[in-house]
């Protein structure tokens, strides 16, 4: 019982570290992309430096890396982690993955959270003689930070998930424990407490997240 | 501060949105620009106000050109007007004083002077100690107040307002009206107002220009227009003014054939009585009132005019000889 408990706080506190430092490095790589595909955007939606073309190779790269099927990301992305840690196994080498996998993610949630800022507060905000880089700074985002929070949030719960799946090809984390001890072992008691504390990672983050973006909304 | 307009043009794909509009908005005074939805007001006050460069033409503040100005320089030009919306457009993440320190934050203004700033303006716009109220907790009339304090944050000379009322009930459009006004004379701006409520053209402006589908149809002192309206769109707009209705008596449903417009001291002169005598016409009185425009008074009769049509153009003759402007009206207002 006493080695059950340590390995499964071992594989949570990997999880945990897996998912906060991939959140840091996915926002890090996702927020300026997503940044960028909002200003280059149309002029309808919002974009302040419309450049179509930029847009558009910007917009079919994020696509396409959305599209990879997360498994298939992972392994085509191994050689990068060992080129830049040394490993391919382990937690610090599926940060690596992880955050490449999740950074297009982020930067459509940035990008559809800043196309929801009112485009006639912009227009003020320009009228005033803001600078680009002040518009991007005091205005589209605090103007759109509850929904960035959202963002944030459901960012950190795919990279979970996503985590749990990295387990599987040897990434460490309650997911591995999961494969290793509950299935290849035949220990269902480790699969079931892997699996109920990914659920109560989870509720727990969404629950902070709402607290937060609730907490800036009733501010206003 | 003059503003200069010389043959400003835009299009958006086949549409000529603004079609070669040249106007001399003078210093010091509040200039209307009335047109309906789609005449082009909110696309000529972005190429005035420097958001968007015409395909072709100038603008001038004073003796300077700004509509082809450099980008630093556009930003620092655009620091010393001010703009106030329909929708208030006021930032939902700052309170009411944070918003009005936005534009001085931007030129880097020290905090000190912002805050004294911020003060003095809540206290111009009637707003004394709502500094820290939410956007969202204030009416709408405050909102307007806000953006307003907010615009004139950077000492402007010149302040666009584009439709400022027109999401504001009439009680609160007068009240911001009347507070744009002093403030104009206070700060001696140059205010350019585009709406498409006439009403707010005869309570606030000075002078006033007519778009339609692009062009000016029409321009010149307010009581002038009144008086003359010379295009059917202006017409149009006039007899629209709801207080004409309800200044104006109306004794009778029926037609009225001929709508007599007298001005100022006119209005007491028995002009009608001396016509009568000289021409023998009839006057059949279907509606009249007066309507005070900018401190001026208009006559308006609707009335019909007989025994017969060779009288009643002799007697249309001898009106327009007394300097009463006569139309024809197909169904009164
Ligand atoms: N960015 C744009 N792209 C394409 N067409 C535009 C654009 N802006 C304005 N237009 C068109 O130009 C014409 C004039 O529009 P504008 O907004 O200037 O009218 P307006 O007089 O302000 O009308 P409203 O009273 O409804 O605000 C309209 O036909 C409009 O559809
Ligand atoms: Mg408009």
């Amino acid at each position: 019982m006493n080695t059950m408990f340590q390995l499964v706080w071992e594989a949570t506190q990997q999880t945990i570290v897996m998912v906060f430092l991939s959140t840091i490095f996915s926002l890090i790589l996702g927020f300026p992309i997503g940044v960028l595909l909002h200003v280059t955007g149309s002029e309808e939606h919002g974009g302040i430096l419309p450049h179509p073309a930029f847009y558009a190779v910007m917009s079919r790269i994020v696509n396409i890396l959305r599209s990879f099927p997360f498994l298939i990301l992972m392994i085509v992305l191994m050689p990068l982690s060992r080129l830049i840690i040394g490993t391919s196994i382990g937690t610090m080498a599926t940060v690596i993955p992880l955050s490449i996998a999740a950074a297009p993610f982020v930067a459509r949630v940035i990008e559809s959270s800043l196309k929801e800022v009112d485009p006639g507060v912009v227009q003020a905000a320009k009228a005033m003689g803001s600078t680009n880089w002040q518009i991007i700074v005091k205005v589209l985002i605090p103007e759109a930070l509850p929904s960035l929070v959202s963002g944030v949030t459901l960012t950190i719960i795919n990279l979970i998930g996503y985590s749990a799946m990295a387990g599987a090809i040897g990434g460490g984390g309650l997911g591995d424990l999961a494969i290793r001890y509950g299935y290849q072992r035949f220990r269902p008691s480790y699969m079931v407490a892997a699996v109920v504390i990914i659920i109560v990672m989870v509720e727990l983050i969404q629950f902070i997240g709402d607290r937060i973006s609730g907490h800036l909304i009733s501010r206003r | 501060m003059q503003i200069t307009l010389k043959n400003l043009k835009r299009n958006y794909a086949s549409l000529h949105a603004v079609d070669g509009v040249s106007l001399d908005i003078p210093s010091n005074t509040v200039y209307g620009i009335i047109g309906r939805s789609g005449a082009g007001k909110s696309t000529l006050v972005r190429l005035i106000s420097m958001l968007e460069k015409p395909d072709q033409g100038e603008v001038y503040y004073g003796d300077k050109r700004v509509d082809n100005l450099p980008k630093d320089e556009l930003i620092q030009e655009r620091r010393k007007i001010g703009m106030i919306f329909q929708n208030f457009n006021l930032f939902a993440s700052r309170n009411a004083e944070e918003n009005i320190a936005y534009p001085m934050e931007i030129c880097h203004m020290d905090k000190e002077h912002i805050k004294k700033r911020t003060e003095e303006l809540l206290a111009l716009v009637g707003l004394e100690g709502r500094g820290k109220a939410p956007v969202s907790t204030l009416s709408g009339g405050q909102k307007q107040r806000v953006a307003i304090a907010r615009a004139l944050a950077v000492e402007p000379q010149i302040l666009f307002c584009d439709e400022a009322t027109s999401a504001l009930d009439p009680q609160t459009t007068r009240a911001i009206l009347a507070l744009i006004k002093e403030i104009q004379k206070k700060m001696n701006l140059t205010v350019v107002m585009i709406t498409h409520q006439m009403e707010v053209v005869r309570d606030a402006c000075d002078r006033v220009a007519v778009l339609d589908a692009g062009k000016i149809v029409e321009e010149g002192i307010v009581s002038d227009i009144f008086e003359r309206p010379q295009s059917p769109v202006t017409k149009e707009f006039i007899s629209a003014l709801t207080t004409v209705h309800d200044s104006v008596v109306r004794w009778s449903e029926d037609g009225g054939h001929y709508t007599l417009r007298f001005r100022g001291t006119k209005t007491g002169d028995p002009i009608i009585s001396s016509v009568t005598l000289k021409t023998g016409a009839v006057f059949n009185i279907r509606a009249a009132g007066v309507q005070e425009v900018d401190g001026t008074e208009i006559g308006v009769m609707i009335t019909d005019i007989g025994p017969d049509k060779q009288i009643a153009a002799e007697a249309i003759k001898a009106l327009r000889n007394e300097g009463v402007v006569v139309e024809e009206t197909e169904e009164g207002f």
